[in-house]
């Protein structure tokens, strides 16, 4: 992934201004690609695959199928260090959110989180009633909790969060 | 005394209960009310990642129920603390919140843009103070050399909290620490994430981050890693034995929640106030070295 050549020809050139103009992702433009973000990331560390200054640079050059369709963007810890590091505001975390926004549209989401939101959707925590957890909480003089999904439902529906599926393989 | 909506998140109600109970035991002590929403849902941090509206939504939903009680938010969960104060942060925009309460007003909700969003750590640090900590503590636990974690999000994104804390090099949390005379002990990967927040994509790089801190924690004579948020707990304590396996490691840190820590110190029962005995990394040894 990631390592074939690339020819220009199939860069997507509108792909950079699709996801400028989602305003989480709008920082993006002042990005010159020095790589503090990359430098920070815990995961890249771990897992040098995953590149936040790679993906970064293959939004800006347009590679909007590369991206989209790519395991990695899924794979962000979330420990905000690449904004803490970034040298020009860039919000990476946010503009990964975009990304993946975007390829879960596209049917690229994992289905871990397509589950988490069908089960947010019926108890509006991202667990479902267990009754170990239940009569624990009992035996602990813990209140009962409602978990009453009604409202996340309609709000995930409000979204259309509620329409993405996953990809056929998943 | 202050008056808080207790936020307590998706995991900690139902997997970490010990982290509750001795929450609400030191709110207590302290003279901390809170307040139970049973309307409260999801924080909304992982709806982010199919969309970020929804994610956005349900934080403002929970926002605008603790608003119609005219109560802040009290938070245990860091990845609650971070996502819901993010929102407070861009919810302070009126064009924002219009927009949002356009949506809201479908399951008859509004948002203002009066609540404050703190962590239970943070009440302690800011409102209970280090000095009243300290008076209350009855127990001897200078003995206990710890590793403090702080939880990414307890300290980023730092725009979202008002300038609390620098990030790179937290103090609130040693402080704490060092309130209740146990010692805190820094290490190189202190500001290493946990990953919980890509637990469910991938096990492999939680593990190898899990023992990557570990392994620094090894042979610097730790009792004990104090964490803030139960994700993080989950993370170092229960994968920690999984992790064991798959690397052929043999840790046994123990990993304990400040507010346990703290009420150790204070006098609580472990057992019936702090749920020490739901560890799944025995507490023994630290218990052994408090007097």
């Amino acid at each position: 992934m990631f390592k074939q050549p690339v020819s220009s020809s199939d860069f997507d050139r509108n792909f950079r201004s699709e996801v400028v103009k989602y305003p989480d992702a709008s920082g993006l433009s002042a990005c010159f690609s020095c790589g503090a973000c990359t430098a920070g990331c815990p995961i890249h560390e771990v897992f040098p695959e995953y590149n936040p200054r790679k993906l970064a640079k293959m939004v800006k050059l347009g590679m909007r199928k590369q991206v989209l369709s790519s395991p990695y963007i899924w794979d962000c810890a979330t420990c905000h260090n690449c904004e803490q590091r970034c040298p020009q505001n860039v919000k990476f975390y946010n503009v990964l959110n975009v990304l993946k926004n975007m390829a879960a549209k596209e049917g690229h989401a994992p289905f871990c989180w397509i589950k988490q939101t069908e089960q947010v959707a019926k108890t509006g925590i991202v667990f479902p009633t267990e009754e170990k957890w239940v009569k624990r909480r009992e035996e602990l003089s813990l209140p009962p909790l409602k978990l009453d999904g009604k409202k996340a439902k309609k709000i995930i529906e409000l979204s259309g969060a509620d329409k993405i599926k996953a990809e056929d393989s998943k | 005394m202050s008056k808080y909506a207790l936020f307590l998140g998706c995991t900690t109600p139902t997997q970490t209960p010990q982290y509750e109970m001795s929450a609400r035991w030191i709110c207590k002590y302290f003279g901390i009310e809170i307040i139970d929403i049973k309307d409260f849902i999801c924080c909304g941090i992982n709806q982010i990642n199919l969309s970020i509206e929804a994610g956005f939504l349900m934080a403002a939903t929970n926002l605008a129920l603790a608003e119609s009680k005219k109560l802040d938010i009290l938070t245990l969960c860091a990845a609650c603390t971070g996502a819901l104060s993010e929102a407070t942060e861009q919810l302070k925009d009126q064009e924002i919140r219009d927009k949002i309460n356009n949506k809201l007003q479908t399951i008859g909700l509004e948002y203002r843009g009066n609540v404050k969003v703190r962590h239970i750590s943070r009440v302690l640090y800011e409102d209970v103070g280090g000095e009243r900590i300290k008076k209350g503590a009855k127990k001897d636990l200078s003995k206990l050399r710890v590793a403090p974690h702080y939880g990414c999000h307890y300290l980023k994104p730092k725009s979202a909290f008002e300038g609390f804390e620098e990030p790179d090099n937290p103090k609130s949390l040693h402080q704490l620490i060092s309130a209740i005379g146990a010692r805190p002990v820094n290490y190189e990967t202190l500001n290493l994430c946990c990953g919980g927040k890509v637990f469910p994509v991938s096990e492999d790089l939680v593990d190898s981050l899990v023992q990557k801190k570990l392994d620094n924690l090894k042979n610097k004579r730790i009792d004990a890693m104090v964490l803030q948020c139960q994700t993080c707990y989950l993370m170092y304590s229960d994968r920690q034995k999984e992790t064991n396996k798959k690397y052929g490691k043999r840790h046994n840190l123990p990993i304990i929640l400040y507010p346990q820590l703290l009420g150790l110190a204070l006098g609580a029962d472990p057992v019936k106030n702090l749920g020490l005995n739901l560890h799944t990394i025995s507490m023994d040894k630290v218990l052994e070295k408090i007097t």
